[in-house]
This record gives structure tokens, C-alpha cells and sequence, in this order.
């Protein structure tokens, strides 16, 4: 079959690729870029473990031809960080314990990503409600929705909202 | 105990980082080179003979670099017991269930490999099959398996105390019996497996496991290769929830094909795959027939439960038999009569899962309720007159250590309220409660055990080996927390060689509960081992009594006197120098009764260890919809001790949404003639985001004399009573007891609907 | 889940996308948001040899207002639409539908109001993956002759479960086809063929370009069913319009979803309504008990949950629509 040639606009670097039209963006993410770290859960478009930013909106790669991501700014959970540098979302998702197998965690930062940049002080009901299309099977979504409600200012009286920037544990209180 | 520098803190798991970052790496992310591209040809048949397989036409296609069927296997049966061995890797002479294992390909690429898989042309006999358990146990047509008749895999049966004695002196005697739908897993990773032979003819192989030794004796057996020739490596791991702990077919087809093709193969399966071709949990038809004084206290119990068991026996036994266990350890019953049967049908095989046996514990709980309602007891008072107490033994002759089974119920009902609203809800708003219990692992033989091995470097950080798995629930960070707290050391100042069985010793895996337990305290032993070695070097230094140092924050000194004082790195290197060992070993065996077994002798010490837990929900019901809104939920559990409360609340959480929100609610497979209508994550429900309501979690610590800090297992026992607590809450809200699970909408109109219509006649 | 092997195009006009239909006809699908195509052709359900995508034609994406209409391009994210004012004053069913529609990240930027129109006729035993139902004859809608949701059944039962067009009949839409030789405009009602297999009157050649919504007075409302608050198709839903003069009922349309092969416009439950008080809860009562009944004979045990219990809740969803639209009626 024949490949085209296409540039993709990934985190910030433009990549050259040749794709066939029956590519999905997260099948060339995954097997063309080595950036895995967006998965596939269910194929579908259901669960949201694909989730990526398509121009700024969280979208599901494994139902986006990779031609049709061209033109676009995409971004995936590798390129939330800076370097070594995570973002306050990930940071706290880390202090606040909202990853536990991981699976679901990229997809999850996706979506919350993109809320916080329209909302970032949203209440725990528009969390919910945001992330209602990312499935969990390990937190029961707690922790989750802790992490992204308190991302943007630490909660009083919760004992898990850190200073940002040493995501290293130091155990010590 | 305070000056714990880590143990009991709050602390951010030390494999959260890269997960956050996207790259920590699952078996479906791993590149290596050369690597093909493996699929499993399935049967579309629930039941039927093999006549003919050909694979000429899928061989020969371009790209395709090796076709298996059962002729390249020795057709030999597996089982995870000696007397289940049912199951043959990829079958040779009939199938059993719509995705036995018939054929496998490797080729260059997937649309190759989906192509050659329509290539293949298999000519079956279809056979008559059987779907419910019920009607397998009777039925005319052809065995599913030939040495199991009746289809019954296996039969556990308990009978201890005076059960018919019992039940003659009984004040008031209920029998009711309850169905419950299976549960699935739905791990957020589908099962994926990658395996190569590299030059030293070692089978290499990664998939998401439950415990990686349980892995490789079985590839070992079936590849003829000596244990230390075959490697399951580390890899992260999305889930596994009770299941992904036996061998499955998919690892010995990738690695059958890695060793044919000579080239990595890497099989990913869908999420149909993972659903039907993985594990489920069983459906049961349970029946419990209890005897109470006028007290309320159980005098006599009988149970008979018929679990389906799919198309083969898995660890059938386990099953079996642990619904039924954790009841007799949440609850006093010492007359008790349990007959369990594990039936075949044509359907997926179903294996022990975190949710076990909702029906069971549901049912036996909500008959307590209705007992408790014609005693004029309230719930709470019921649970709190027969639970299980310190030092008392389970029926099957277990002794109890630690129990704060009590101290769990009563702190739940204070959080949630009970007290007030028991009783005084509004219409179709109700509250309930559920209680359970978990072994702290079970026999496991020679692999009941484990053993750490910790080793200075020589910049003074320490690497910690150990086999203990992390499927997600955090067992990495506790290994490295309590290593840290031993050797003196920073958490990232360790690193961590785990659940890889080239390097680890064997270890009973995560899905006995034991990880901590049993591998963490392997790893608190070999740690003070490992400290005292650098006393003893660092006592000769400071010229004071090894007795006397304490190691914290890479420092060794003296308690009494901290200036006096010596880093960790240059102990380690003084050590080096003068040719001390600056490595340990430490292990550790529960004294278990090494001759229980499931069937053959269910009594016996099971573990040394229970937890114990109590779940509250309250719930508002719609009585036109039937639908159910949470309003929120109330986790207890004596966990003995709780290492890191963070990562205790995930797993409460965790045990909510699965067990109760979606195990109660909405998870249930949907079947027509052995075929799953609902095998995706759309048609599955599991509990999304907005449908969850608040947490509320309690720990209670019982400190256990024999768990490491006090610590015992944490990760199931909400689950279970999870599942027990939103079934009562339902149950009272409408004012009707429901026996049949998960409550669907459906259901619970139709209890609303009949009980108004009772109430017109009466 | 590997797509099956496509040529793709990308016209750049309305145009050329015309031209393009008109050569393939039936050997092309149009791609828009693709998240019921891409997902149908994972599965093997259709394998066309051409996609037509739409990503190129920037002008098919508005929301209009008109004098006593409002005009809606066919590829307008479901986003745009519940995030429009102008739709939520004037036609509230269709934002209230739309935002039901699977779940933030899913639908609302990938998916169109075209789309979700168009989306294909489900079933759960139809909408499985190649392995799934290749153990056995395949169904009417799969090209065999056998229905496995109603025994001994000559036609296929499949069912619509789109939000949009529900709310849409409801509103007295109409939808505005074009193709390279015509462009017509066709009542939404009357754009379904009672068929499973292929449920819309509109040749392949044909694109749909706009909705339009007839906007004179009156309000509107949409209520579903679902086992989950998100994902979810529905498993019941209603919508309805509900037109009065001094609080006396002048026009009612009541439109339930997910039962039937097209969403249903309940005549005479509709008609019931002639006349009676926005505040006549009673007449509600038995409008949607109606509505039920008359609804109740199209469904089939297809889509989750047992069939009694989406029949029941005809009734609950109708009524629950028709007393939100007179609050809002009300209101006005």
C-alpha cells in the first residue's frame, strides 16, 4: 500500500512520517514516534487512555487518521513535562497518590490537562464531570479528582498538597 | 514506633514519576529488535471437535514467519493443581469455549498477521454445549472434560462443629438462596505478552503477572528448560486484581513462536481478548441456610454454592473456597457445613478475583439483615453479636491473631452517621452496612515464601531485590519504603531489581495478598541483616557497642548521642576495603499448616494473618427508574498497620468503585449461547468519575505480632464488603431484600413494583 | 484495533466533496468526526474502499440564527453546539441531547451534530468484532438472513440510539441534503426507512450540508436513560416540544428514542396534549403513558437492560421531558 508523506506537529517538534491512510494517530504515536506512553485500553473510543490534545482539546487518538492530525499542534503526555520540570497537574498527581497502575494516568492528565487550562480552579463536580470519559479501574477516581482540584492552589487541610518542584519523595514530613 | 522516618508517613510512590511522565513501560510498549508481530487464531465455536487444521495458505503468505498449531506442542495438560490439569496450551482435539486457543502466527506486522489468521482453515465438529451450571451438572451430551464427570471440576467440602444438632436447638432458622451475575476484571491493560530466546537459548519473556514465578515453572515444564534458563522480567503492570497469576496460553504460544521464528514475538490482545480469553469471575447460585439462639448469635450453617466455572479449572479451587473462607473468618459459625461446586460450562474460564464471591458474601450478609429484622436487631448490633474476636479459631481451625473487627464496625458507624439515620432515612433513601474478612495469603508449598537480597554499592545506595510483583497497587514503593527505613537510607537512594525471576527469588505473588506481609517483611529481614553487617564495621569505627547505633538519613549513629556519628557511604566503603560483606539475605516462611490443602483437607492454619473491614453506604434510590444514586461511602479496615495511609486510601477507593459502585450496580456479562454481547469497556460499565460519590477512610491498626510493623493485607477486603454494604443500602432503601445481583435498575423497579403490590392486597 | 485498508481523499470544497460522492457513490463513506465509522470499520462491520473526509471544508461548521429558524452546518462539533446560547434559548432539547453524548473528550470536539445524526443503527449483536460473530450465520444487518434480537424475524430490528436526532425530530427539524446534481430539503421525520439495515432515505451520493430547526415560540426538552452518566448510548430517551398560548397547549411533539429503528413521533400521544394547561400534570401523565404504549411494540431486547425495563421508562422519560418543557414554557 502506498504511504504518504505528512508532517506532524508533536510536543512542540515537527516530525516527518510516512503513514498509510489506515493509520491511527496513536498507532503512528506509538509505533513511528516511540511515544507510548498514550495506550490503547479498548480500541474504541471509549475508555479515553489514547486521549490526546488535538490544538488544544483533548481528543482520542486511536479514533484520528494520523493525515488528519497534520495541520495540528498535538500534544501527548510526554510533552507536559519540560525536560526534567513536570507540571503542578503532574506533580500533583503524584503527592495526592492518583496513580496507582498508571494505565489510565496519561489519558486522565489529558483531560485534565486541557480543564485546567480552561478552568484552573474548578470545583470537584466539573472535575467529575471532565474526566467522566476517562475510565479507572484501580483508584475508584479519589484521588484523581484531589490531584486536578487542588493542581492550581494547595487545599487547606489537605495533608497531600506540596510545594511544587521537588516531585522527589523525601518521605520526611 | 513514632520514630519510623518512613513507615506510617504519607509518602508519594517512588514509581509515580515516570507513570506520569508516559514512560513507564508495559509489555505493549516494549520495542526489541527484530521483533514480530504474534496473533492466536480462536475458536468461534463454544464447543466442538477438531478435525482438521490447515495452515498451508496462512504459511505461505508474504510476511508470515511461523504458523503453531497443536501439533508443535507435546499436547500435554496443564493445571495450576495436579488434579486440574485440563488444559492443553493450544488444543489438539476439541474446544471448549467461543476463544479457546487453536493456532498462532507470527509475522512482520499486524494487518499480516490478522490476514494469515483468516488464512487458516480450521474443520470443526460442532458439539452440543451447556451455559449454565446447573443444567451441566445433568446433562446428557458430551463431557466437557472427560475425566470430570458431571462437569464438575471440583467440590469443596467443610463440615465442622455439630451443624444438624445445631440447627435442632435453633431459635429461628432462614434458608434463602442467591444468584449473582460474574463479575470481570477489566485491568485498563490488555493482556499483552512479549518473549524471545536469546543466544544462550533462555526464554525471555514480559506480560502483565500476578506473580512472576508462578510464570516461569510452567514455561520451564513445557519448554523442557532448567527454571534458571527462563526470565520474566520486570514490566510495568496495569492491573491485575486477583487475576493474570497463572500461566496463560498467549505466554506459551508467543514464546512457542519466538523460538520457531528465532525473532522477539510480541502478542497484544484486544480488549474482546481480555475480556473472554484472559478470566472472569464466576457467577454463583448460592444457598444459606443459618440457625440463630434468641440472641441473634449463629448457632448452625449450611451452604451450598454452584459457581460456573467456565471451560476449565484455573485455580478452581482457590474459588472455590475463598468466598466461603472469607466468611468464616469475618463471622463466627463453628458448626458449618459448606459444599462448593465449581462446574463446567462452555463459557470463559473464570478464575479467583478481588471481587470474590459477591453473591455469597451478599447473600449470607443480607440474610443476617432479615435475621436481624425478625429478632428486632438492628444490623450493626447483628454483625457486632457474631463477629470474629481475637484469638479465637475460624471453623476451619485457623487461629485469629490480631482483630479489630469490632473497633471497624464501630468507627464506621460513627463516620457515616448510622446511628441517626438508620431507620429515619426518608423514602428510598437508605444506609447498610457489610463486614468481611481476608486471609493474609493460603498455603502455597514450596513457593510460600520469600527471600530478599539487598546490596551496598559502593557510593553508599543500596540495590533491593525481591520477587514481589506490582500490578499497581503500590507493592514497589513498599518494598523500597521499608528498605529505607531499615538500612538507614533515603528512598531514592534505592533501587529496586524486582519480580524478575532470572535475578529474584521465588515469592508467593500479589494475588495471596502476601506482598507485604510475606515480601515486604523478606525485605525488612534481609534489610537488618544487611544494617548489621554495617554496625558491626561502624561499631569498631565510632568504638561503641553495635547495640547502640541507630541508622536514619544515610547516617549511622549513636541513639544517645548523635554527634557521634558516620555516613552510611563511608561504612560501606571501609567495609569494602577491609573485605567485609556488605550484602544480606533475609527471608520469610509463614507458619502455615503446610498439609491444608483446598480439597483434599481444608482445615488447618490458613495464614497468620486476617484483615478485617467494614464498609457503610447510603444510597437514594429513584422509584421510578429504579436507578441508584451514592451518596457517599464509609471504608474501615484493620490493616494491622498501615505502612503508607496514601497509598491504604487508594486501595479503599479502588475497592468502592469496584466492588461496590460497579460490582453492585452495573457489572455483569451478558450472554447468548456462550457468546459475551458485553466484552467491551462501552458495553461493559464499569464505574466512571461522575458516578462515584465520597470516600470516607478509616484505618484502623490492630499491629499483627507477626506482619512486618503489624502490617496484614489491605488490598480486597473493602472490595468484598464494598459489594455487601451498597446491597443493603439498596435493600433498604425500597424495603425489599434482593437476591439477585448486581442490583440493575431492572431489578430494583421490579422489587418496588411487587412490594407495592403486596402492600395493596394486604 | 487495526482500521481496515482505505483510499482517502480530502476534497477542499463542497464541491469537489459532491463530485467525489457522485463517481463513488456507494464504495465511499464521508469521514467527519469519525468516532461511529472508524469504530464500526475496527470492528469489520463495513469496509469501504474510499473516505471522503470533510476536515478540509471549513464552511460546513456554523450555527446560524435566521429569522424564525436556526441553521446548523452539518459538521459543527457537538462542543460548539452546547456551548451556543443561541441553542440553549431556542432550542434547549437539542444542547440538553447533546451533551449527553459520550463524554467530554470523546465526542464534543470529535463529534458532529451530521454525525451523530447519521450514526448507524445499533445492536449488540450486531455491533461485535469480526471474531465475535463469526461463529455463527450472520444477522440481516451483517448481509444474512436471521435476526438474533427477535426470534424468527424476516428484517432486522436494529435500533437508533442517536441523542441529536431524537431532540432534532422533536424540534421539527429538517435537514438539508445536497449532491452534485440537487439539493433538497426533507422533514426530519420523514428521512427514515424503517429499514435496520439501511435506516436513511438519502442516496449515497448524497452529503448531508445543514439542520436546520424551525425556531417560532415554544420550548423544549430531552431526557435519557443510561446505565452510566457518560459513554453511554441511551436506552431510552425523549425528547419533546411544547408550544402554548396563555398556558394553553397549542403544539406538542413527543419523540422517543432508542426504541425503534428511527426515533418515533408519538401522533396521538403528541395530539393529547392539544389544549391542555402547561401545568396539567395529569395530562402529562397520560400523554406519556401513551407514548409508552405506542412505543413499547417497536423495541427489542438489543441495546443493555431487559426490554420490559426501557419500555417501562418510555413513560418516565416522556414525562419527565413534557413537565421540564412546560417549567420552561412557563418561564418564558
Amino acid at each position: 500500500m502506498e504511504k504518504i508523506s505528512i508532517t506532524l506537529d508533536v510536543n512542540g517538534k515537527l516530525c516527518e512520517l510516512m503513514v498509510a491512510p489506515n493509520d491511527t494517530l496513536l498507532e503512528v504515536l506509538r509505533d513511528d514516534l516511540d511515544l507510548t506512553g498514550s495506550k490503547e485500553s479498548c480500541g474504541e473510543g471509549a475508555c479515553g487512555s489514547c486521549t490526546v490534545h488535538i490544538d488544544g482539546k483533548p481528543v482520542r487518538s486511536c479514533l484520528t487518521l494520523a493525515l488528519e492530525a497534520e495541520g495540528s499542534k498535538i500534544k501527548t503526555v510526554e510533552g507536559l513535562a519540560k525536560g526534567d520540570q513536570l507540571t503542578d497537574l503532574q506533580e500533583s498527581f503524584i503527592n495526592h497518590g492518583a496513580v496507582q497502575c498508571g494505565f489510565c494516568t496519561p489519558g486522565m492528565l489529558m483531560s485534565a490537562d486541557a480543564l485546567l487550562n480552561e478552568n484552573p480552579h474548578p470545583d470537584r463536580t466539573e472535575v467529575r464531570k471532565a474526566l467522566a470519559g476517562n475510565i479507572c479501574r484501580c483508584t475508584g477516581y479519589a484521588k484523581i479528582v484531589d490531584a486536578v482540584a487542588h493542581a492550581s492552589h494547595p487545599h487547606e487541610g489537605c495533608p497531600d498538597c506540596r510545594p511544587y518542584g521537588r516531585s522527589e519523595s523525601k518521605g520526611e514530613e | 514506633m513514632s520514630d519510623h522516618a518512613f513507615i506510617g508517613k504519607r509518602m508519594p510512590r517512588v514509581d509515580s514519576r515516570t507513570k506520569v511522565m508516559g514512560k513507564a513501560k508495559y509489555t505493549a510498549d516494549l520495542k526489541l529488535p527484530g521483533m514480530l508481530v504474534g496473533k492466536v487464531l480462536r475458536s468461534p465455536l463454544a464447543h466442538a471437535r477438531i478435525l482438521r487444521i490447515d495452515t498451508t495458505k496462512a504459511e505461505s503468505l508474504p510476511g508470515v514467519k511461523a504458523v503453531v498449531t497443536g501439533k508443535d506442542t507435546e499436547g500435554v495438560k496443564w493445571g495450576v493443581f495436579a488434579y486440574t490439569r485440563d488444559q492443553q496450551f493450544i488444543q489438539t482435539e476439541k474446544v471448549r469455549y467461543i476463544g479457546d486457543e487453536v493456532a498462532g502466527i507470527a509475522a512482520v506486522d499486524e494487518e499480516t498477521a490478522l490476514k494469515a489468521l483468516d488464512l487458516i482453515d480450521v474443520e470443526y465438529e460442532e458439539l452440543p454445549a451447556v451455559f449454565d451450571p446447573m443444567e451441566a451438572m445433568v446433562s446428557e451430551t458430551e463431557l466437557i472434560h472427560e475425566d470430570f464427570p458431571d462437569n464438575i471440576n471440583i467440590h469443596v467440602n467443610i463440615d465442622t462443629g455439630n451443624v444438624d444438632e445445631n440447627f435442632a436447638k435453633a431459635h429461628y432458622i432462614r434458608e434463602d438462596t442467591f444468584v449473582a451475575a460474574e463479575e470481570s476484571y477489566f485491568h485498563a491493560e490488555p493482556y499483552a505478552v512479549v518473549a524471545r530466546f536469546d543466544h544462550e537459548e533462555c526464554l525471555e519473556i514480559w506480560c502483565p503477572n500476578g506473580g512472576p514465578h508462578m510464570k516461569s515453572k510452567p514455561l520451564s515444564n513445557a519448554f523442557k528448560i532448567p527454571l534458571h534458563k527462563v526470565k520474566v522480567r520486570k514490566i510495568a503492570i496495569g492491573g491485575a486484581f486477583g487475576g493474570r497469576s497463572e500461566i496463560c496460553p498467549a505466554d506459551y504460544i508467543c514464546a512457542l513462536l519466538a523460538k520457531k521464528t528465532n525473532h522477539p514475538v510480541k502478542i497484544v490482545f484486544t480488549r474482546e481478548e481480555n475480556t473472554i480469553a484472559t478470566r472472569q469471575g464466576h457467577s454463583m447460585i448460592t444457598t444459606h441456610k443459618t440457625g440463630v439462639d434468641k440472641n441473634g448469635q449463629v448457632l448452625a450453617r449450611e451452604t451450598t454454592c454452584y459457581m460456573d466455572g467456565g471451560a476449565y479449572s484455573s485455580t478452581g479451587p482457590i474459588a472455590t473456597s475463598v468466598p466461603f473462607l472469607s466468611m468464616e473468618q469475618a463471622y463466627r459459625m463453628e458448626s458449618v457445613r459448606y459444599n462448593g461446586y465449581r462446574v463446567y460450562t462452555n463459557k470463559p474460564i473464570r478464575g479467583m478475583i478481588r471481587v470474590h464471591g459477591r453473591g455469597f458474601a451478599v447473600g449470607l450478609d443480607t440474610q443476617l439483615d432479615l435475621i436481624a429484622e425478625q429478632l428486632g436487631l438492628d444490623p450493626v448490633e447483628m454483625r457486632l453479636r457474631n463477629s470474629r474476636q481475637p484469638g479465637e479459631y475460624t471453623s476451619t481451625k485457623s487461629y485469629v491473631g490480631s482483630c479489630a473487627m469490632d473497633e471497624t464496625i464501630h468507627k464506621a458507624v460513627e463516620t457515616s452517621n448510622w446511628k441517626e439515620k438508620f431507620g429515619n432515612l426518608p423514602a428510598y433513601h437508605g444506609i447498610g452496612i457489610g463486614t468481611n474478612s481476608v486471609q493474609t495469603g493460603f498455603p502455597m508449598g514450596i513457593r510460600g515464601g520469600s527471600q530478599s537480597f539487598i546490596k551496598f554499592n559502593e557510593d553508599g545506595e543500596a540495590t533491593v531485590m525481591s520477587g514481589v510483583v506490582d500490578n499497581g497497587q503500590g507493592n514497589d514503593n513498599m518494598l523500597v519504603q521499608i528498605a529505607a527505613e531499615e538500612l538507614g537510607l533515603l528512598p531514592e537512594d534505592i533501587h529496586l531489581v524486582s519480580a524478575d525471576t532470572e535475578t529474584t527469588s521465588s515469592d508467593p505473588g500479589s494475588y495471596s495478598q502476601v506482598s507485604t506481609f510475606v515480601g515486604g517483611q523478606a525485605v525488612m529481614v534481609a534489610a537488618k541483616n544487611c544494617r548489621k553487617k554495617l554496625f558491626d564495621v561502624a561499631s569498631k569505627i565510632l568504638k561503641v557497642e553495635p547495640d547502640t547505633l541507630v541508622a536514619k538519613n544515610r547516617m549511622i549513629f549513636v541513639k544517645d548521642d548523635p554527634e557521634k556519628s558516620i555516613s552510611i557511604k563511608k561504612v560501606v566503603r571501609v567495609s569494602l576495603l577491609n573485605f567485609n560483606s556488605v550484602n544480606a539475605e533475609g527471608g520469610y516462611w509463614p507458619k502455615v499448616d503446610m498439609q491444608r490443602e483446598w480439597v483434599k483437607n481444608p482445615y488447618g492454619q490458613m495464614c497468620e494473618a486476617f484483615s478485617f473491614g467494614t464498609t457503610i453506604v447510603e444510597v437514594k434510590v429513584d422509584p421510578e427508574t429504579g436507578q441508584v444514586e451514592v451518596l457517599n461511602a464509609t471504608a474501615c479496615q484493620d490493616v494491622g498497620k498501615a505502612l503508607n495511609p496514601l497509598v491504604l486510601e487508594g486501595q479503599f477507593e479502588g475497592s468502592i468503585a469496584m466492588g461496590g459502585q460497579g460490582g453492585m450496580l452495573t457489572e455483569y456479562h451478558e450472554w447468548k449461547d456462550g457468546r459475551c454481547l458485553n466484552s467491551t469497556m462501552l458495553d461493559y460499565k464499569v464505574p466512571l468519575a461522575c458516578d462515584m460519590p465520597e470516600i470516607s477512610n478509616i484505618i484502623v491498626e490492630s499491629i499483627d505480632p507477626k506482619g512486618p510493623y503489624g502490617a496484614k493485607e489491605a488490598g480486597m477486603s473493602i472490595a468484598m464488603s464494598a459489594a455487601q454494604a451498597y446491597a443493603a443500602a439498596v435493600s433498604n432503601a425500597i424495603g425489599v431484600p434482593m437476591d439477585s445481583f448486581p442490583l440493575t435498575p431492572d431489578k430494583i423497579l421490579a422489587a418496588i413494583k411487587e412490594k407495592k403490590a403486596q402492600e395493596t392486597e394486604a | 484495533m487495526r482500521l481496515p485498508r482505505f483510499e482517502y481523499l480530502r476534497p477542499k470544497t463542497l464541491e469537489d466533496t459532491l463530485d467525489l460522492l457522485a463517481d463513488h457513490k456507494d464504495d465511499a463513506r464521508i469521514l467527519a468526526g469519525g468516532t461511529d465509522l472508524l469504530v464500526r470499520m475496527k470492528k469489520g462491520l463495513l469496509s469501504p474502499k474510499v473516505l471522503i473526509s470533510l476536515k478540509a471544508l471549513n464552511n460546513l461548521s456554523y450555527i446560524q440564527k435566521n429569522d424564525g429558524s436556526i441553521s446548523i452546518g452539518a459538521t459543527t462539533p457537538l462542543a460548539d453546539i452546547i456551548a451556543s446560547d443561541l441553542i440553549q434559548a431556542d432550542a434547549a432539547a437539542l444542547s440538553q441531547a447533546c451533551e449527553k453524548v459520550g463524554a467530554v473528550s470523546l465526542q464534543h470536539y470529535r463529534g458532529t451534530l451530521g454525525g451523530n445524526v447519521l450514526q448507524n443503527n445499533r445492536c449488540h449483536n450486531y455491533n461485535q468484532s469480526q471474531f465475535h460473530r463469526s461463529g455463527r450465520q450472520a444477522c440481516h444487518k451483517a448481509g444474512g438472513k436471521i435476526c438474533y434480537a427477535r426470534d424468527e424475524a424476516d428484517r432486522c430490528y436494529s435500533t437508533c440510539q442517536s441523542d441529536g436526532a431524537t431532540a432534532l425530530m422533536a424540534l421539527g427539524a429538517k435537514l438539508v441534503l445536497v449532491s452534485k446534481k440537487n439539493e433538497r430539503t426533507v422533514d426530519l421525520a420523514d428521512f427514515y426507512t424503517n429499514d435496520g439495515i439501511v435506516p436513511f432515505a438519502m442516496e449515497s451520493h448524497e452529503l448531508l450540508k445543514e439542520i436546520i430547526i424551525p425556531v417560532k415560540g415554544g420550548s423544549s426538552a430531552y431526557r435519557r436513560l443510561a446505565y452510566r452518566s457518560a459513554i453511554d448510548y441511551p436506552i431510552v430517551c425523549a425528547g419533546v416540544l411544547l408550544g402554548a398560548t396563555d398556558n394553553k397547549i397549542d403544539k406538542a411533539r413527543i419523540v422517543v428514542g432508542a426504541m425503534g429503528r428511527s426515533p418515533l413521533f408519538l401522533a396521538q400521544a403528541s395530539s393529547s396534549l392539544n389544549g391542555k394547561d402547561l401545568t396539567d400534570n395529569r395530562a402529562f401523565k397520560t400523554a406519556a403513558y401513551q407514548a409508552m404504549d405506542s412505543a413499547a411494540p417497536f423495541a427489542v431486547h438489543n441495546v443493555g437492560s431487559t426490554l420490559e425495563y426501557r419500555q417501562a421508562m418510555v413513560e418516565k422519560m416522556v414525562f419527565r421531558a413534557l413537565t421540564a418543557a412546560a417549567t420552561a414554557a412557563i418561564a418564558q
